[in-house]
């Protein structure tokens, strides 16, 4: 396959408010994402960054624009990109294990077969022993991790996560994200990850795609060039996480300043 | 890290000299303990409330049993006292008349409900997921349902005749509308990201509604059933009353006829202890066949 995996070809998306006014989502944005890549989104509240997962997961389609996937237009959600939501999505009717299995089910996989498979993946995410549990049995942490596990256990191509990690305490969050590298480096799978916290991005991401609000913009596309794992202590780590705020500074004062000011930044 | 764990990771510093296997036989034991102290303090907490529930029946009864022996100010051929009700209750009992008569109480009870619950629950499910079927409905359904049941009693009688149908149509029509609605809204209100999930996961429309639109709107669907139950009882009366061979009620308004009020009593705590054992029978029911449901929300 040539081109990239993922393309939004000028997008704009547009709401109407309680009143009928239309409200400017996201206004022309354009973004690529290769095959295997790990791409943050970052930016203010309302910006569009929802807007810009559901529009890839196939919830919503573009005003105007496309947004086209392995070179295709999108036509409704699909297997092919899996999706972590911030709250809990887990059915609750299901163990952690029938919930893994959901999607196997769907594609006609035997039982046997899916039972295993879906036990490999909770032991990805180190939760094998959980799989006979309910999700209201289950931490906040831990929530998150079969929810990863049911989008992963399909193959996707892709997994949208939406802030997956913002309801979860500060050292959960962290080993969450050690584990989501290691199973994105296992996996080869891409990752397009909204998160509103800095220090997240910088530890997560090879491309940062910082947005700007009123309407939603793309403001700047960075590239974080640290190897794997990454060091929170070191100086680089330091240095890019100064990149990226100072970005997102320009970028919210960018809002009310004229196009020529904001390129001259 | 749990209460019993860490108990022992306690026990293992004051006795320095225990080796890493005793410290865990150690708080096996003690988790053992801990889980039989645990259901011994439950059972004696369920024993206490049956205790307390059996006395509060006889307190009534005393109660009642006194009330009309205490003076001129009651009646006791309008308020017979429970000892003349179970004399007049046991032979009725023996001779197969209470029997017959819950029988086809039940019956008629059980064919409505049923009725009702195939077609509230498919109606609550197709009248919300699609939205044509929806508007069309609306009107006529919420028209119907404002119509109190009972006054449709005269009615029914015209149309099914004396007999069973016009019973177990009147009881299967009053308790079709509220399992109707809580299913209508339950399957509404089902949150978008389960939706989303089933959608991203490759669900089709009939997995989507069998696999995750129906048990996400249970709780509400169960709430509407049982709803279901304490009006099936209500219209279940109305139509007796109105003229019926047999059953709980047509024995009330016998009772009624021979100015028999003990017999009059019987019918009113065999209904009531119908309604109390199938609210308690469907509870016990949900909490058996979904686990996730009483404790998950
Ligand atoms: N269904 C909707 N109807 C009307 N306006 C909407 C709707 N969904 C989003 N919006 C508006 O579109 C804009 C972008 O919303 P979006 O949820 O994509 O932002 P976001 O970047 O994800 O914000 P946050 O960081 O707070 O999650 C916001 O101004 C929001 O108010
Ligand atoms: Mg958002």
């Amino acid at each position: 396959m040539s081109g990239p995996l993922i393309d939004f070809d000028r997008v704009s998306q547009i709401y109407a408010a309680r009143d009928g006014s239309p409200v400017w989502a996201l206004s022309d944005v354009s973004l690529r994402v290769e095959a295997g890549e790990f791409v943050c989104l970052i930016g203010p509240s309302g910006c569009g960054k929802s807007t810009l997962i559901h529009l890839l997961a196939g919830f919503l389609k573009p005003t105007s624009g496309a947004v086209r996937f392995r070179g295709r237009p999108l036509d409704g959600p699909g297997p092919d990109r899996g999706v972590v939501f911030q709250e809990y999505a887990l059915f609750a009717w299901m163990t952690a294990r029938q919930n893994v299995e959901f999607g196997l089910r769907m594609q006609r996989v035997s039982a046997p077969v899916r039972r295993r498979r879906a036990l490999e993946a909770l032991d990805r995410v180190g939760l094998r022993h959980a799989a006979d549990r309910y999700p209201h049995e289950l931490s906040g942490g831990m929530r998150q991790r079969v929810a990863v596990a049911r989008a992963l256990v399909v193959e996707p191509e892709v997994v949208l996560m939406d802030e997956p990690f913002a309801a979860v305490d500060a050292m959960t969050r962290t080993t969450l994200q050690e584990d989501l590298l290691r199973l994105w480096r296992e996996t080869g799978v891409s990752v397009l990850f909204v998160t509103h916290n800095i220090d997240e991005a910088v530890f997560l991401a090879q491309r940062v795609v910082v947005m700007g609000a009123g309407p939603g913009v793309i403001r700047e596309d960075l590239t974080v060039d640290l190897p794997y794992p990454r060091d929170r202590g070191s100086a680089e780590f330091g240095r890019e996480y100064a990149r990226i705020a100072a970005a997102l500074a320009r970028g919210s004062r960018g809002a009310d300043q004229s196009d020529g000011e904001r390129r001259a930044a | 890290m749990t209460a019993a764990t860490d108990d022992a990771a306690g026990t293992g510093l004051s006795t320095p000299r225990h080796s890493a296997a005793d410290a865990r036989s150690d708080s096996a034991a003690f988790a053992e303990e801990f889980r039989r102290a645990h259901r011994r303090g439950l059972r004696r907490a369920a024993w206490l409330r049956a205790l307390l529930n059996v006395t509060g029946i006889l307190l009534f009864l005393a109660v009642w049993e006194a009330v009309p022996r205490l003076g001129t100010w009651v009646n006791p051929v309008l308020l017979p006292p429970p000892s003349v009700v179970f004399d007049t209750f046991v032979p009725m009992l023996l001779s197969g008349e209470i029997p017959a008569n819950i029988l086809a109480s039940l019956r008629r009870a059980a064919l409505g409900f049923g009725i009702a619950t195939a077609t509230g629950v498919t109606a609550g499910l197709l009248t919300a997921r699609i939205g044509l079927l929806h508007h069309v409905s609306e009107p006529i359904l919420h028209g119907f349902r404002s119509v109190p049941s009972i006054a449709l009693v005269p009615l029914s009688v015209l149309w099914f005749g004396i007999g069973e149908g016009s019973k177990v149509a009147l009881v299967a029509w009053g308790s079709f509308f509220p399992i109707w609605i809580t299913t209508f809204i339950g399957v509404r209100d089902v949150p978008a990201a389960y939706l989303r999930s089933a959608a991203c996961l490759g669900a089709g429309r009939l997995a989507t509604l069998l696999l995750v639109v129906l048990p996400a709107a249970l709780p509400m669907i169960l709430a509407g059933l049982r709803q279901g139950i304490a009006v099936s009882l209500i219209l279940l009366v109305a139509a007796e009353l109105s003229g019926a061979r047999e059953g709980v009620a047509y024995m009330m308004s016998t009772g009624h006829q021979m100015f028999r009020v003990d017999i009059m009593l019987i019918g009113l705590v065999l209904l009531g202890t119908f309604g109390f054992i199938a609210d308690r029978l469907f509870v016990a029911l949900i909490r058996r066949l979904f686990p996730w449901y009483t404790t998950a929300s």
